[in-house]
């Protein structure tokens, strides 16, 4: 027995474990093993780790945008002009398809039959998408092809059908040129746009209204994070931010005016086999266009709802060009309805009182050339308010003559021609107002002597009665009419009454915006605006139509057969009339255009007559919200 | 002295950190969506397995050793004639309906084989050097034309090991150094197109983002999305959400890493460590060689295939199909771990003890409460 402290051994040959060389070394080994392991691990977990997390939440942590729904425009009373309907498509997410490359082909050839879509177009979009993202797919379902692909839904793994909205025009065709469309946006647009969270398949206004007022109507999208599994079936949602719809826009039109202007302008252009024309109304006290028609119009709904390569072709093709907004871009002499300028200025820079007599025979020579009136025959001698009324040219011959090209067109800027006044659309045109310095400018000769290149007599005085360059559109008569209207106050045009975000709260109202003041005293002006009062109480022609119609002739207004397509006698022509009511207090000022009209009395006046009518017979309702 | 109960002779402490890492293992297996129920009934019949090998005495093997290697040999053979076939490896037997691999079962019985035949003398000659070689080599064919490449890396180990346990000479292990200097650069020839496309992608992973690069890349995410602490139980992205592959067998330790983060896996391998030491001091007081040589020979067996399977979790070891042990689910695996843990066991009970006694009390009355056993 051996003695160890309190304890006795009893028993046992071996007092210590035989710990050879060999198993220490294994032991050892096992240490730095682990050691290393553990080292490694700490190396991925901490100084990786943030790295390595941040790829574990990108391989199931998807944010997919939740689209805003875009803005409703109504018309200034709040009759809405367009909708959000909904629509389905198809999208799919790759990595959730089947993996073998025969069940993926037959499940591609399979929904290619259900959507339409051709499958080797269909292969290529999924065989470039991002993997783990949902990929939209062809144009919106039809109902039955929706209905068809729902029932098969469970079989084919990987695709899914998205609902989502379609802008749907109300007034697709009158109200074309004013509202525009929406379509994908391009990637000239992208470029500009990512910066403001756009993305590569959303819609953005192309036209009109639409991209005019593209970042009040589009809203802000909202985000989801969505978490999947390796398969891509969503499992969760982790954060949401709601989207903020667009702002409600409520233009100055007014639906019913719009109607009954286009019903007018329509009616007037089939009576006289014409194919083109426009018609811009507004109120000479704020400026707000109540009413913009340009016909012919388009179904913006084809645009929207997937056009086909057909009808594309024929809208691009068609010689009346009807993706043409006349109102705002169409840039054609005015013709006779200028000569309320050329009189401005030649009352105002003293050249003619309103009582001065000049005499209006049926030519004149200038330079060597001669310059007729309209009639073959001397009309005598007349004040400036009858030349405006029987609408001499003779007349305005010498008093444009008397003022000089640089002064005239001086007071044709001060009305508002040649300027680009912005209205909230794109592809607004200024217009073109000619003197000697333009000539100089644009004639692309080096020798400014060269006929090309020197502003003749012959110039002005075609200038004075609206011909030579001069150019203008159908909204910028309107303006200036307005202006004449008003007292000579030249307002900026509008088409926004007011804008409330989605909550309905005011954001935006329409404020008269004064672009220029007319140098013209209050005397010179009456004078001018009495030669548009007795040129529609003329007793034939233009008056019959009033009379005709039951709409008093209480107000002020100018036919004006341009020619254009050069110089010459026998030129085609288009036919405009300028006019406002009542004479004492306007309310109303319009323009209204017929491409290659020839007779303004009989063509353009009568379509001026018929919106009055409906005008008059509603004043209250279309002042009512205003 | 014989009456000394067994209880007090067990090793308390390897049986503990085993049962730790099979409750670790059905947690993790849970959180990975697979069979857990599955798993804790191959826990139940490998702990069976444990008590069985425990209070058998190893001594009794060693004549049924030819019996075992013969077994083993008939086995794998079997499993090349009528085995199952999946992912292009040839490795299940089907024994009364459930799937038995007999490549895991083999790594137990080579261990056993190769301890009968080195127990003698603490030297090893060149012939009988050669002979254990030969021993080995059958199976381990028959292993790696399955093909099954992870198994026969860990026969290898155990092979090295144990040889080296047993008394290989310095001369001995540096022939073997060459042989392998010689195999290795020819490997990529010798290797399974999937084979040589695993080491290729260990190499490059980047190179394959979404094809077999892929499981590596994913189980790496997953280790560093752990962080310190870990996303917690159930919790892990890669894990939960399927990224990681094969997660609940070659890739457990990856989503084990993300739910429980460095501290929970540097545990995981504080157990295996402590359960690595507990095999290597049963080794130290087996009262044989035999003895030694089996609880040596289980230590190489679990040693190799944790750091094989940690390390190719976390990118700095080769793709190779070798389990977790006690953690990846499996039913083959499993049971001979727990079976070969409680050989080691059956060591431990039977080693040479010292035992003390009180000195107050009377040696002719036995009273064990007074006795104290040490090492």
């Amino acid at each position: 027995m051996i003695e160890r402290g309190r304890w006795v051994t009893l028993a046992g040959a071996v007092p210590r474990p035989r710990w050879s060389f060999r198993l220490v070394a294994f032991a050892c080994i096992a240490v730095v093993a682990l050691s290393a392991l553990s080292v490694k691990l700490a190396q991925l977990q901490v100084t990786e780790g943030a790295s390595l997390a941040a790829l574990a939440r990108a391989n199931s942590v998807h944010r997919v945008v939740i689209e805003a729904d875009r803005g409703i425009i109504y018309d200034r009373h709040g009759v809405p002009l367009v909708q959000n309907s909904p629509a389905w498509n198809l999208e799919v997410v790759p990595e959730a398809m089947p993996l073998t490359a025969a069940a993926r082909s037959a499940e591609i050839a399979e929904v290619s039959s259900l959507s339409g879509v051709p499958a080797g177009e269909l292969a290529a979009a999924i065989a470039n998408a991002d993997p783990y993202g949902s990929l939209r797919i062809g144009h919106s379902l039809t109902e039955d092809q929706e209905l068809s692909i729902s029932e098969r839904i469970p079989a084919l793994p990987g695709m899914s059908i998205a609902r989502h909205a379609v802008r749907t025009y109300l007034y697709p065709t009158i109200l074309s040129h004013v509202l525009g469309y929406v379509g994908p946006i391009d990637q000239g647009e992208l470029k500009g746009l990512e910066r403001r969270g756009y993305q590569p398949d959303e819609l953005v206004g192309k036209v009109g209204v639409e991209a005019g007022l593209e970042a009040r109507l589009r809203g802000t999208n909202g985000w989801a994070d969505i978490v999947v599994d390796a398969r891509g079936q969503v499992v969760r949602t982790l954060t949401t931010r709601a989207p903020v719809p667009g702002d409600s826009v409520y233009l100055s039109i007014d639906l019913k005016l719009e109607l009954a202007t286009a019903t007018a302008l329509t009616a007037g252009l089939q009576r006289d086999h014409k194919k083109a024309g426009a018609s811009v109304v507004v109120d000479p006290r704020s400026g707000e266009v109540l009413a913009m028609v340009s016909l012919p119009g388009y179904d913006t709904n084809l645009f929207t709802h997937g056009i086909s390569q057909a009808d594309y072709e024929r809208l691009t093709t068609d010689p009346n060009l009807p993706l043409l907004n006349r109102a705002i871009a169409g840039q054609y002499a005015p013709g006779s309805t200028f000569k309320m300028v050329t009189a401005t200025a030649g009352l105002q820079e003293g050249k003619i009182t309103p009582q001065t007599m000049l005499s209006c025979p049926s030519y004149l020579s200038y330079g060597g050339w001669v310059y007729h009136n309209w009639a073959n025959y001397n009309l005598g001698n007349m004040n400036v308010a009858r030349a405006l009324a029987i609408s001499c040219d003779t007349f305005f011959y010498q008093v444009a003559a008397a003022v000089g090209d640089v002064t005239l067109a001086r007071y044709a800027r001060a009305f508002g021609f040649g300027q680009a006044e912005g209205i909230e659309m794109p592809g607004v045109q200024p217009g073109l107002v000619p003197d000697r310095i333009w000539k100089e400018l644009t004639c692309g000769v080096p020798d400014l002597n060269s006929d090309a290149c020197r502003w003749t007599l012959g110039d002005t005085v075609t200038f004075g009665i609206g011909q030579s360059a001069l150019l203008t559109t159908p909204l910028n008569q309107a303006v200036y009419v307005a202006a004449v209207a008003n007292g000579g106050t030249v307002l900026q045009p509008t088409l926004v009454h007011e804008i409330r975000d989605w909550s309905g709260r005011l954001v935006l109202v329409h404020k008269t915006v004064v672009v220029d003041h007319v140098p013209v005293s209050p005397s010179n002006l009456a004078a001018v605006r009495e030669g548009m009062r007795e040129e529609i109480n003329r007793p034939y022609n233009l008056n019959y139509w009033f009379r005709a119609a039951g709409v008093p002739a209480d107000g002020g207004g100018k036919t004006g057969t341009a020619q254009w397509g050069g110089s010459g006698l026998d030129l085609p022509t288009h036919a405009w009339f300028v006019f406002f009511a009542p004479f004492a207090a306007p309310d109303v000022a319009m323009s209204i255009f017929v491409e290659r009209g020839e007779l303004s009395e009989v063509e353009a006046a009568p379509i001026a007559v018929e919106i009055m009518r409906y005008f008059n017979g509603n004043r209250a309702a279309i002042e009512a919200a205003a | 002295m014989t009456s000394i109960p067994v209880w007090r002779r067990l090793d308390v402490i390897q049986p503990t950190a085993a049962g730790l890492l099979a409750v670790l293992g059905v947690m993790t297996i849970y959180s990975a969506n697979a069979d857990w129920a599955r798993q804790v009934a191959w826990i139940t019949v490998g702990a069976a397995a444990y008590a069985l090998a425990a209070t058998f005495d190893y001594r009794r093997l060693l004549p049924l050793a030819p019996a075992l290697y013969g077994g083993m040999v008939f086995l794998l053979v079997a499993v090349h004639l009528v085995g199952r076939t999946a992912l292009g490896s040839r490795r299940w037997l089907s024994v009364g309906g459930f799937p038995l691999e007999p490549s895991e079962l083999s790594k137990l019985l080579l261990v056993v084989t190769l301890a009968a035949f080195l127990r003698r003398g603490l030297s090893l000659s060149w012939r009988r050097f050669a002979l254990a070689l030969g021993l080995a080599a059958p199976p381990a064919a028959l292993i790696l034309t399955q093909p099954d490449l992870g198994t026969t890396i860990v026969f290898a180990a155990i092979l090295l090991g144990m040889l080296f346990l047993g008394g290989a000479r310095p001369a001995q292990l540096a022939s073997l150094a060459i042989g392998a200097l010689v195999v290795i650069p020819a490997l990529p020839y010798l290797l399974h197109g999937y084979q040589r496309r695993r080491l290729e992608i260990f190499l490059n992973p980047s190179s394959d983002p979404l094809g077999a690069g892929y499981n590596l890349l994913q189980a790496r995410i997953a280790v560093g999305a752990g962080g310190y602490f870990g996303q917690g139980w159930l919790h892990g992205l890669q894990g939960q959400l399927g990224f990681v592959p094969e997660r609940a067998t070659d890739f457990v330790f990856a989503i084990f890493a993300e739910q429980f983060g460095l501290l929970g896996s540097l545990l995981l391998l504080a157990i295996f460590g402590t359960l690595l030491v507990r095999l290597l001091k049963a080794a130290a007081v087996a009262p044989d060689r035999f003895g030694e040589l089996i609880a040596g020979g289980v230590f190489v067996m679990l040693f190799v295939q944790v750091v094989e399977n940690v390390g190719m979790n976390i990118g700095v070891l080769p793709i190779a199909g070798i389990p977790l042990p006690l953690i990846s689910y499996g039913g083959s695996a499993t049971i001979t771990t727990l079976a070969a843990l409680g050989l080691a066991q059956s060591v431990v009970v039977r080693r040479r003890v010292v035992v003390h006694q009180r000195q107050a009390g009377y040696p002719e009355v036995f009273d064990p409460s007074a006795v104290r056993l040490t090492f």
